[in-house]
């Protein structure tokens, strides 16, 4: 058991103390100058410190919201507030994530079918690579309109089109990984299969498959929390139906800066959940294969 | 030749043959005579084996059978295209096979190109074969035609995104994760600390952050650059995080018998051996940083630049124009990765995914 | 015999039921913008039942800044939508043929504020300084504004510096311009939480400066007008929503909790809604969403000025027989 300032628990929390007195520093001196045109403004005298500094931590439109601005928010979009109701940044985040799931799955899906073609074909693997590449140069926001226009068109509504978005941008780090992990073989145990007389076939299924598992996790990690950003791009797009993303949008133009930043925690923390979810399932299969903790 | 490439071939060859038979009414001397003899040609593979850069020549004719084609769609299109795109997936196995077996390796270039190329037809062929509107997908002869009539106005746009706002967040962003790594790296408490809540900052969306940055640090490249050193500084942070760690212990106990300082040893060795980690976070930030600068634009700038082109462009239905600055976007990104790729080689030679197979 | 009559009698009454359900068209309406009280004629029509006891089964489709109306329409993603004369006639020309079928807001709620306290005076003092502008579609009327002036927006001494800002009013806040664009009914408001009130602000109003454009107005394909079934369910929609927009004018609380209802993220509160209700009514023209010509060709005027349009709309780019129809004089 290591003592508690070598912990890593220790740190983080130091850490985070750290930087939650730089951001409470950081609120006083962005949310100033506005709060001093207010004073002006409204022909008020500017206060004596005390006060000055609770009226810059409890802006209503700040320009940085202290910390806990930021966390009530966050309360009371989520456990003070009924799940079913569509102000929940619950049920916001879930339809969110219902987008980034499917297109999370059709992007691992789509990523490893790519990855066994490159790899088994010279021809695919010479020809694709280099446009997968390309198509991450593409601004995803720049064409996901003409997507979701070119989607709706064909009859795809609603939740496939937004799906589909997570898709294009989550199956590029499952290909590249995979790739990578598919080739991971020594070749000593390329030899030795090819010893027993294996088809291409069972190579990959005896000797490529299992040994890529630690890339497919890593790649998948990766490519969870891009799906996330995707479903998000999608509904500032497709803005019916709701979600973190129109919730984001939506409180932009009406001016809730506060709730924006709820939003962005409530998006990092469920794609940080997402991640995490990942990594539990790499333990449970790295376990069930016999894999040594790294 | 191959079962598979057998297949591509017959399918070539039976596609050719309906081109041939359904222009037959009124087409020009020139269509049926290419379709006909890849038709042709394709019977005699069964009798005589033929050269690869045969099956090249084929495809370019094809293409051009296929454009004079479109003129009046009819069937006789739809049987060229599939033809044109069959004999290109031939001509690019049979040609990858061929540099396989030891032809010349700067033919290697010709495989992506085709692709390439083969995709741009398929799209210019299916867009205008099918009277898809400009506002919905241009096809890329237009899109072409408004890059070419619209170079200063791209090339300010380049130059407000890239090169003000990309480079120096790019700079700036890469070096600060370097910085940190190198702090992280010196103080096992950071490491513990810093590295999880890391994990958390790199999650907060992009879309999220982009217009807080930009309402902070202003409209001009400075509101970008923000942006690009949020998005790009964790993944240079864990990168070279791992690369530091995966220097040789025997190394660095051979320098500590030198009586060599934490600064030596990091300068001469653990820098050196986490090159390939710190490019290979180059190259995945180099094309977030372009990305990265555009989306910021959306939310605030100057009437410059290439992410206020493109959502002007799509409120104003130029979709060409937003499409020829994707174009753009794409021709840069896959520019610095080609780049930043090539110093990689130079710079880890050492490397087993440099100097034996495939990286 | 007895023992198959009530079963056909159940079976009658649920053919009868769903057949009636059955009488009711879809329609599909795209917002222009995402759920807010600028479109609430519609929503109110669709809550209070206006839409279904015409025979219409509408589901209202909002949109956003990156959605584009006119290819929505195109697509197929909307049978009808709210749009701006600007973006509707530039599309027109660019081969979506959108027709202008009835015109609900006659004025425009297109304002350009600067702080009372800034070098802003007058209209004389624009050059040199910077304009927060917003562009997607928004930015004809400040164009053509320029234009009238005489004034260049290329920078410099001489020309005005022009931002593209985003939807909100920190560019005020923050100094980043010297005045910004704002919507009577949506950032005027949010301007004055923030300090600046009627009475620190000097207000440049496009309709007061005879430089308004047309704004929200009902537009659709012109080749689905020539489906009289199409057109009669037009009339119908367009008898239900100025109903609607009745409604809400009447009623403007009651309006404003029925968008707060309708928005499916939840971002809509009911103090905000209220008072875009408040200032959209403001905007409306006749009880019958008639178009006003003369705002229709100082539209063109603009447009084409400005080089948005090389040529002049057809005569077919706007039809009365939808609002003659729906309100026979």
């Amino acid at each position: 058991m290591t003592a508690i300032w070598r912990s890593r628990s220790f740190a983080v929390v130091a850490v985070v103390a750290v930087l939650i007195v730089v951001w409470y520093l950081g609120a006083v001196l962005l949310n100033l100058q506005p709060q001093l045109d207010t004073y002006q403004r409204s022909g008020a005298a500017v206060p004596a410190l005390p006060q000055l500094i609770n009226d810059l931590w409890s802006q209503a439109k700040p320009i940085l919201p202290a910390p806990h601005q930021v966390l009530g928010e966050v309360w009371n979009a989520t456990a003070a507030q009924d799940i079913t109701s569509k102000r929940s940044l619950l049920l916001q985040g879930w339809i969110t994530l219902e987008g980034t799931v499917l297109g999370f799955l059709i992007g691992t899906a789509l990523g490893l079918l790519l990855a066994v073609y490159i790899v088994h074909n010279e021809a695919a693997n010479r020809s694709l690579m280099p446009w997968i590449i390309a198509s991450q140069t593409i601004p995803i926001l720049a064409i996901a309109p003409m997507l979701v226009v070119g989607f709706n068109a064909i009859g795809l509504m609603g939740l496939l089109p937004k799906a589909l978005i997570s898709t294009y941008l989550s199956f590029f780090p499952i290909v590249v990984g995979m790739v990578k992990g598919f080739r991971s073989p020594d070749q000593m145990q390329l030899d030795l299969m090819r010893t027993y007389n294996a088809s291409r076939w069972t190579v990959f299924w005896k000797l490529r498959w299992p040994a890529s598992t630690p890339f497919l996790f890593t790649s998948m990690k990766v490519g969870v929390a891009i799906a996330l950003i995707g479903a998000l791009v999608a509904e500032l797009t497709y803005t019916g139906g709701g979600g973190l993303g129109v919730r984001l949008l939506t409180g932009s133009y009406n001016g809730q800066t506060v709730v924006m930043w709820a939003v962005l925690v409530v998006a990092a923390t469920l794609a940080a959940a997402l991640v995490v979810a990942v990594g539990l399932a790499e333990r449970l299969t790295l376990r069930g294969m016999g894999a040594q903790p790294a | 030749m191959t079962r598979f490439q057998w297949i591509l071939a017959i399918g070539a060859g039976l596609a050719s043959l309906l081109t041939a038979l359904g222009a037959l009414p009124d087409a020009s001397w020139g269509v049926l005579l290419v379709f006909g003899a890849t038709a042709a040609y394709s019977a005699l593979r069964f009798i005589i084996a033929a050269p690869v850069w045969m099956d090249g020549v084929l495809t370019a004719a094809e293409v051009i059978g296929v454009f004079s084609l479109l003129a009046a769609p009819s069937l006789a299109l739809w049987s060229a295209l599939i033809a044109t795109w069959l004999l290109a997936w031939l001509f690019i196995e049979r040609l990858s096979r061929s540099i396989r077996a030891g032809a010349a390796p700067a033919l290697g270039l010709l495989v992506p190109l085709v692709f390439g190329v083969t995709l741009l037809v398929l799209w210019e062929v299916m867009v205008r074969g099918f009277g898809v509107p400009d506002v919905f997908l241009p096809p890329p002869s237009t899109i072409w035609g408004k890059l070419i009539s619209s170079v200063p106005t791209l090339w300010k746009d380049f130059e407000q995104t890239f090169i003000k706002g990309v480079l120096s967040g790019f700079a700036l962003g890469s070096i600060a994760g370097l910085v940190v790594a190198i702090l992280v790296d010196r103080s096992p408490f950071l490491k513990r600390g810093l590295l999880p809540i890391g994990n958390f900052a790199s999650a907060l969306p992009i879309v999220g952050i982009a217009p807080i940055m930009v309402m902070w640090f202003g409209y001009d490249w400075e509101g970008k650059a923000a942006v690009i050193v949020c998005v790009t500084f964790f993944p240079m942070l864990v990168n070279t995080v791992a690369g530091l760690n995966s220097a040789g212990r025997m190394e660095g106990d051979m320098m500590r018998t030198y009586a060599s300082t934490y600064w030596q040893r990091l300068l001469k060795l653990r820098l050196p051996a986490a090159m390939p980690f710190i490019f290979n976070a180059l190259k995945i930030n180099s094309t977030l940083a372009l990305i990265a600068a555009i989306v910021a634009e959306f939310f605030g700038s100057p009437i410059v630049g290439m992410g206020f082109r493109i959502s002007t462009g799509v409120g104003r239905l130029d979709i060409d124009m937003v499409w020829a600055e994707v174009a753009v976007a794409a021709l840069a990104g896959s520019a610095s990765y080609g780049l930043i790729a090539l110093i990689e080689r130079a710079v880890t030679f050492w490397h087993p995914s440099v100097r034996g197979g495939r990286a | 015999m007895n023992k198959f009559i009530m079963p056909m009698l159940a079976g009658a009454l649920a053919l009868a039921g769903a057949s009636s359900a059955l009488a009711l068209d879809p329609i599909k309406l795209q917002i222009k913008w995402v759920t807010q009280s600028q479109f609430a004629g519609y929503y109110v029509a669709k809550a209070k039942g206006y839409y279904s006891d015409a025979g219409l089964d509408v589901t209202i489709v909002p949109g956003g800044p990156t959605t584009p109306v006119p290819p929505s329409l195109a697509g197929g993603t909307s049978d009808v939508a709210v749009d701006w004369a600007g973006e509707a006639l530039i599309a027109r020309e660019k081969g979506i043929k959108m027709v202008n079928i009835a015109q609900p807001y006659n004025k425009a709620g297109l304002e350009l504020i600067c702080p009372k306290d800034g070098p802003i005076k007058s209209e004389k003092d624009f050059p040199g300084h910077t304009l927060g502008v917003w562009f997607y579609g928004n930015e004809v009327p400040f164009f053509a504004w320029m234009h009238k002036l005489g004034i260049s927006t290329d920078g410099g001494a001489t020309g005005v510096t022009v931002l593209q800002q985003a939807f909100d009013v920190s560019a005020l806040v923050q100094h980043k311009a010297d005045c910004i664009s704002v919507m009577t009914y949506n950032e005027l408001g949010q301007a004055a939480d923030a300090g600046f009130t009627a009475d620190k602000i000097i207000q440049f109003n496009y309709s007061d400066m005879g430089n308004a454009l047309l704004e929200d107005g009902l537009w659709v394909l012109q080749d689905r007008l020539a489906d009289p079934k199409f057109k009669a369910d037009m009339v119908k929609f367009v008898q239900a929503s100025m109903k609607g927009w009745d409604y809400a004018l009447k009623n403007p609380d009651e309006a404003a909790k029925i968008v707060v209802a309708a928005d499916d993220s939840g971002a809509a509160t009911f103090a905000h809604e209220r008072y875009m209700v408040g200032e959209v009514t403001k905007l409306m023209g006749t009880a019958n969403g008639v178009l006003d010509k003369a705002v229709w060709d100082r539209t063109v005027q603009a447009l084409l000025d400005q080089k948005f349009l090389t040529k002049q709309p057809d005569p077919e780019a706007y039809t009365t027989e939808i609002t003659d129809a729906a309100f026979p004089k």
